[in-house]
């Protein structure tokens, strides 16, 4: 490994023990369940998660995708306690049997980075652009680890090997780096001290398709490498679709469907999951006929006032009555559970949902 | 609108450069030093047909909305030339320039910022119309209504309103129809569609593409998500560092590329079916500065396939067979043949992988 020659005997032991130390923790289990979130606004509280339940079985990536502003992100603020004061958060979040909301903040220290620890949306953001990076990832070690200063740094300089980045660049502030390579850093960040949850929100949104590609490429090799649990917020369900065992599809601060990754895109049960997909632009294949893309009309409701019934309700082709007056209980087919009424005819629906025309008469006033 | 038997483009680009000029402290000034160049668009031949739709796809910082820009005259080009409808307008100034911008328009990527707050969804219409001196009120209302229509915001209830009324769809809906009152040939979209979600893109693109042909439209589609340019473009071009590498039509850039970046450009994009994931070799770095451009071919530096007479001679666009054009001396023997002593590079033969092993390395 590079790096270590430049280490005393001493702080190589040190570095190793460390190293053991940190390769003993186990993934980690996280079962949260009955979670709601309310902002408290001007105008009223804000419901902006209701009553979401999922579970992150040790070692497995989830995918959690939805729209902007479906409250997939406050999910993860909630799991790191970084949501402001006036938020009312009900539920409960295990992490290994340990609920993890309303902690104390000491409490909070033990668990964040140590336990749990979060690549964020903006790598522009989230990194502090006057200490060098180095120093950035020695800190949370230093935070977490009785070791020294030289043992964290080389620590440091293995987890830019294990992004890509040479061990040098550690010395140079944000500013020196590029967007790719700043989400690199933050990974680095986030991988420090082996935390068994990782949770990763948008890493790679802001970023071109092949710095998208090759950051996804080294979460995925990382995760085969040491089996970490993960929890990948995107609005792109193709990265779950290549990243995540199960995927929870969010609407309006519910969950619309969840379940194995493959059963949800190959039978999707709800349709809003079928019409996301079918709205989801791919790469021509040579020789097929191409599916027409499809958009969903309307807007997400406003979640001040949210509707009675079904949230998808106002968008949904298939709506009755019964969608728009009685919110639907989540039904459980195998290993798939979704939040729709009609769940029996989801293989009528995924048909109709393949056809533009379906959705574009239930546009009044689009 | 159009005379249908002239096969002459809409518009056309030869040769177009656009560089910018950086600045040099004063004392690097005092001591002669010349101040860098950043060469974002470094010849570039485009033309586009009325009804017609091209994809300029790209990494960032390549140079695509400069392309962009420079084609509608909002930066002056460096050197090339640009004719519209067969006039040369790339020099134009005053009054000339005035009636070519109501020919040619832009939509741009942020429909929340390119949107005056505080003007109301009529007055946001109507403002090109007042700038360009046409019609009385009551004339330019009837033509800021027509265009509502045309994007399908209905105008009796949405005239009076304020973009923060409606969502990030209507709002890009309402900055097509702000380009459309002018009743223009032609239409540079920069990634209209990269701020909204994934379930109302799909709505967007159609209506350009119905525009496109119902207005006889020429439109410049720009846009980083390859995935959505084969919806809607028959001909596609892929820029990287200030150059077109490939073009061709649609199907073949997007199903069958031949340049080395274009593949990775294509392999790149997620896919939904894991029996479709295509290998993926790590290319190193990122693209390039276009104030440094690196010899010979500009993809060398990342190339997984480039050789020394890559980082020699930069290739010139040469058309295959299929009708596709391509910059690479993979595909063009010109540049072999010119310098004999240098190693030619081969398809799928890769001569340097970036740091792959790393990982396996540092995880042991």
């Amino acid at each position: 490994m590079t790096g270590h020659q430049t280490l005393g005997p001493a702080a190589a032991t040190a570095l190793g023990q460390l190293n053991e130390r940190l390769a003993a923790k186990p993934a980690a289990h996280l079962q949260v369940s009955g979670l709601s979130i309310h902002y408290s606004t001007l105008r009223g509280p804000f419901n902006a998660v209701d009553n979401v339940s999922f579970e992150v079985a040790a070692g497995t990536n989830l995918g959690l995708v939805g729209e902007s502003g479906c409250g997939k992100s406050t999910v993860v603020k909630a799991l790191m306690g970084l949501l402001p004061e006036m938020t009312r958060v009900t539920g409960q979040a295990l992490l290994d049997g340990q609920n993890i909301l309303g902690l104390s903040d000491a409490d909070l220290q033990d668990v964040r980075w140590n336990r749990i620890s979060l690549i964020t949306q903006s790598a522009m953001n989230s990194l502090d652009p006057v200490y060098c990076i180095g120093d950035q990832i020695c800190e949370a070690i230093l935070a977490h680890e009785p070791v020294g200063k030289t043992v964290a740094w080389a620590r440091a300089e293995q987890m830019f090997a294990l992004v890509g980045l040479p061990a040098e660049r550690l010395r140079e502030f944000p500013h020196q780096f590029s967007g790719g390579m700043r989400q690199r850093a933050v990974i680095a960040m986030a991988l420090a001290l082996n935390a068994g949850m990782l949770l990763a929100d948008e890493p790679t949104t802001a970023l071109d398709p092949i710095m998208q590609s090759q950051i996804m490429s080294r979460i995925r090799g990382i995760h085969d490498h040491m089996r970490r649990s993960m929890i990948l917020v995107t609005h792109d369900i193709a990265v779950v679709a290549e990243t995540c065992e199960t995927v929870v599809v969010m609407y309006a601060g519910k969950v619309a469907e969840s379940g194995p990754t493959q059963d949800v895109l190959d039978r999707p049960l709800h349709p809003y999951t079928m019409g996301l997909q079918n709205a989801f632009p791919r790469l021509p294949v040579r020789g097929q006929p191409r599916k027409p893309l499809i958009s969903i009309p309307g807007t997400v409701p406003n979640l001040l006032l949210p509707p009675a019934g079904c949230r998808f309700a106002g968008r949904c082709p298939f709506a009755t009555n019964l969608c728009r007056s009685v919110a639907p209980p989540t039904y459980q087919i195998g290993a798939q559970s979704a939040a729709c009424h009609y769940v029996e005819r989801a293989s009528q629906f995924r048909v109709a949902a393949a056809e533009p025309d379906t959705w574009r008469s239930m546009e009044p006033s689009r | 609108m159009t005379d249908q038997t002239t096969p002459r483009p809409v518009i056309e680009a030869r040769d177009l450069k656009t560089h910018f000029q950086g600045r040099t402290g004063i004392f690097n000034a005092l001591a002669g030093a010349k101040p860098a160049v950043a060469r974002a668009v470094d010849g570039v031949s485009l033309s586009i047909n009325a009804r017609e739709i091209v994809g300029l796809v790209g990494e960032s910082g390549c140079g695509k909305s400069t392309l962009g820009m420079s084609l509608v005259r909002m930066y002056q080009p460096t050197s090339g030339q640009i004719s519209f409808d067969g006039d040369d307008i790339t020099h134009v100034e005053g009054r000339r320039l005035k009636a070519y911008r109501r020919q040619a328009q832009i939509i741009f990527q942020d429909p929340y910022s390119s949107l005056n707050p505080r003007l109301t969804i009529g007055q946001i219409i109507e403002e090109p119309l007042i700038i360009h001196g046409i019609g009385n009120a009551a004339e330019r209302r009837a033509k800021v209504i027509r265009a509502m229509d045309i994007v399908r915001i209905p105008a009796s209830e949405n005239i009076d309103r304020f973009p923060s009324d409606l969502s990030g769809g209507q709002r890009q809906r309402i900055a097509i129809a702000r380009t459309l009152v002018l009743e223009p040939r032609f239409i540079v979209a920069d990634e209209p569609v990269s701020m909204l979600d994934v379930s109302i893109q799909a709505s967007v693109l159609e209506l350009l593409e119905e525009l496109s042909r119902e207005l006889g439209l020429a439109v410049l589609y720009i846009s980083h998500d390859i995935a959505t340019v084969g919806y809607i473009c028959k001909h596609v071009a892929v820029m990287y560092l200030g150059r077109i590498v490939e073009e061709g039509r649609a199907e073949d850039i997007l199903a069958e590329p031949l340049h080395p970046y274009t593949q990775r450009l294509m392999a790149s994009i997620p896919r939904m079916d894991p029996g479709e994931i295509p290998e993926r070799t790590e290319l190193r770095g990122d693209v390039p500065s276009p104030m440094n451009v690196p010899p010979g071919c500009r993809f060398s530096t990342r190339c997984p396939c480039a050789t020394d007479l890559c980082r020699e001679i930069e290739p010139e666009l040469c058309e295959q067979p299929g009708g596709q054009r391509v910059r690479c001396h993979i595909h063009d023997d010109r540049g072999a043949r010119q310098r004999p002593d240098l190693e030619r590079p081969e398809a799928g033969r890769i001569t340097e992988i970036a740091d792959a092993g790393l990982l396996a390395e540092a995880t042991e």
